[in-house]
């Protein structure tokens, strides 16, 4: 009887021969919730490091640092793992389920609703370890008795000593799934730019050069599901349709009115490299990614572009975007509708506020891009990000008279 | 809490492995799971200038069942010894892997890289010397066997020279006649054992042929000691844990010699080795009588 079992089978994961000096970055192909991720790391930076610092999850927590609290929990290769203990570059290949991909924050996973439920979790510090724990026992272990919970459960600890709660959340869990646990629900594919700038110790954030880019690199798939956030903005200019079109057909000025983007390459084949940066109050996002024009058509006013990009801190999005332009009695409508996917930081801090900034951001494209065909000239806060306290004073204004007038 | 920088080695092949360990001129280290390693590298209590991770070596990833014997590769994972169907030929690994660590350690800590890091108080070391299995070692004058209870030299210190491998280890499978018992006390579970006893015992025709204990945490290696007449003279007794506990003590003061600590003192880890021998001796000879008459 001989097994040769590898949780890898295929050869493109296969592990592939590695020599690289002291701090010299290995390449690590990951699959992070679903989402291919390629990271240039030393390889001392753990996993928990590389996720939580390359590529801005940060819910799987960091206690010990040396394989003794259980806060850094996550799936490796369906099973529970310690990301403090695991090199990053040892897991090339390696499937990881974090607790982002656990559940989503509209359709959190059962073990999460049992966990709310129960008061199972006080300060929240221990939450994503015990949650990616217990997922891994009821799915490795369905014939798990009550009785062998605590020391099953024992690789993780509380500080608050909320083990009873705890216990009780995952065994509610475990009798309500008599079948099997449901598997995680927020791992759906997303696509990533081709190549992430890993930052090494040895690299400053800011001052980056572009990614790699060829055309050949630039594969955008839009991931399946819901956006994060989804923008439909109609704006009457009072412009006639041909310079409105003269604008939207010279790519180069109309990426000058987003605010905050700039072309940075032509990589051929309607494919472009960029840099697009936001700031919202503290939050300083710059990202580099691509965009391609997939559909370009005056006849119907219409220009679709599908863009992805990517933080130095890990914050993902991709965005596909449709501009229509149509000929008026006034001038011309525009009307953007666009579906925009984030992950890491800035999926966090609520769709509600995503939404209303993206929204803003379309309002200022679509006076910019007025401004533009009125003036052939781009506009005149060239690849600045927006002006942070603008984009956040007319946000929170906005809805500040939102609320007063459900008020009335 | 963050590792020393090290460069970083993954070779394809065991004789690469080796190569690289020569070359790394006494600083380098394999690291398979890296469970027991990482820790120590993160609280810089090592510094090896070069990591050979031995994970792409496809050979050191088998496991094997064949001739009495399981061959279990040097980036097997434990858990994959408590699923594998050909790793229940030996019953008193599979016993004693819940113990090891925790789960979450487990899926990545492998058993080769247990009994290379050699902690007096690690169950696989004390399976290992108990079932006294033979470990293959590679090195740049070739391989060699070793027998566990010839491998460990003290804490944490091994035949190993520093330019070795250890490729694999091979546990004898069990046969009819046999039966084993193993137990631990900790802190809490998953921790490292503040005693603990892994017990063979063969018999045949209702004679004890051998009845070997192996006692962990109680030195600086695991201890091994044929026992089989203290067994046979408790044998007939009605109560025979309670039978075993005499003599039992006079053994205690042999083997557990390691000094007290914070968590319990020489004494009361004699008094825990007495306890957990007396009752993983008896349980053994119990079910090797019961596998006999199968």
């Amino acid at each position: 009887m001989t097994s040769t079992e590898t949780p890898r089978e295929a050869d493109e994961t296969r592990l592939r021969p590695v020599r690289a000096a002291a701090d010299e970055p290995v390449e690590v192909r990951l699959t992070v919730n679903g989402t291919p991720a390629v990271l240039n790391l030393p390889a001392r930076v753990t996993l928990s490091d590389a996720l939580r610092d390359h590529l801005g999850l940060t819910g799987t927590h960091v206690g010990c640092e040396h394989g003794v609290c259980g806060m850094c929990t996550v799936l490796v290769d369906g099973e529970a793992a310690r990301a403090c203990l695991l090199f990053a570059c040892q897991l090339d290949g390696a499937e990881v389920v974090t607790v982002e991909g656990l559940g989503r924050p509209d359709d959190l996973h059962p073990l999460q609703q049992a966990f709310g439920r129960n008061h199972a979790l006080q300060c929240g510090f221990c939450t994503p370890g015990f949650l990616l724990s217990s997922y891994d026992l009821l799915a490795n272990k369905p014939d798990v008795t009550d009785d062998e919970l605590p020391a099953e459960l024992s690789g993780v600890i509380c500080r608050c000593t909320g083990y009873r709660n705890i216990l009780t959340a995952v065994a509610e869990t475990h009798r309500a799934h008599p079948d099997g646990i449901p598997e995680p629900g927020n791992c759906a594919r997303r696509a990533l730019v081709g190549r992430s700038n890993g930052q090494s110790a040895t690299v400053p954030e800011a001052n980056k050069p572009v990614a790699d880019t060829a055309a050949k690199t630039v594969d955008i798939k839009l991931p399946q599901g819901e956006p994060t956030v989804a923008v439909e903005i109609t704006t009457d200019l009072d412009v006639p349709f041909d310079l409105v079109w003269r604008v939207l057909d010279d790519v180069h000025l109309l990426a000058r009115c987003l605010p905050g983007a700039e072309l940075t390459d032509d990589l051929g084949e309607n494919a472009y490299a960029g840099r697009a940066r936001v700031a919202v109050g503290p939050i300083k996002l710059s990202f580099n990614g691509f965009a391609r024009i997939v559909e370009h058509d005056r006849d119907t006013g219409t220009l679709r572009v599908l863009a992805q990009g990517q933080d130095t801190g890990g914050a993902q999005t991709q965005a596909d975007i449709t501009l229509v332009a149509r000929p008026t009695e006034q001038g011309t409508q525009l009307r953007a509708d666009a579906a925009v996917y984030l992950t890491g930081r800035i999926a966090q801090f609520g769709r509600a506020l995503a939404g209303d900034i993206s929204r803003r951001m379309f309002e200022q494209f679509a006076e910019a891009v007025k401004e533009a065909a009125t003036s052939g000239e781009a506009p005149q806060t060239p690849a600045g990000a927006p002006s942070a306290l603008r984009l956040l004073l007319s946000t929170l204004l906005d809805r500040l008279r939102r609320i007063g007038r459900r008020k009335r | 809490m963050k590792a020393a920088p090290f460069a970083y080695v993954r070779p394809a092949t065991l004789d690469e492995a080796v190569s690289e360990l020569v070359r790394a001129d006494g600083g380098g280290k394999v690291i398979a799971g890296g469970q027991s390693l990482v820790p120590v590298l993160a609280m810089r209590l090592a510094r090896p200038t070069t990591l050979v991770d031995i994970n792409a070596v496809p050979e050191l990833g088998e496991l094997r069942a064949d001739g009495g014997r399981l061959e279990v590769g040097a980036t097997v994972r434990q858990r994959r010894i408590e699923r594998a169907p050909e790793a229940a030929s030996v019953p008193l690994l599979r016993m004693a892997l819940p113990w090891v660590g925790h789960r979450e350690l487990r899926s990545r800590g492998t058993v080769c890289g247990s009994l290379a890091h050699a902690d007096p108080a690690a169950e696989i070391p004390a399976v290992a010397s108990c079932l006294n299995a033979e470990l293959d070692l590679v090195g740049p004058r070739g391989r060699r066997t070793v027998a566990a209870r010839e491998f460990f030299a003290g804490a944490m210190a091994t035949a190993l020279e520093g330019e070795d491998v250890l490729a694999a280890v091979r546990f004898p499978t069990a046969r009819p006649g046999d039966g084993f018992g193993f137990a631990e006390i900790a802190r809490r579970h998953g921790d490292f054992a503040l005693a603990g006893v892994a017990a063979h015992v063969r018999v045949a025709e209702d004679r004890v042929v051998f009845a070997t204990l192996t006692a962990f945490g109680v030195s600086d290696r695991p201890v091994t000691r044929e026992v089989a007449d203290l067994l046979s003279l408790a044998a007939a007794a009605q109560d025979v844990p309670t039978e075993l506990q005499g003599p039992l003590s006079s053994l205690a003061v042999e083997v557990v010699n390691t000094d007290g600590d914070v968590h319990a003192s020489t004494e009361y880890r004699r008094r825990l080795f007495r306890t957990l021998a007396a009752r993983e001796l008896a349980k053994a000879y119990r079910r090797a009588t019961e596998s006999s008459q199968r």
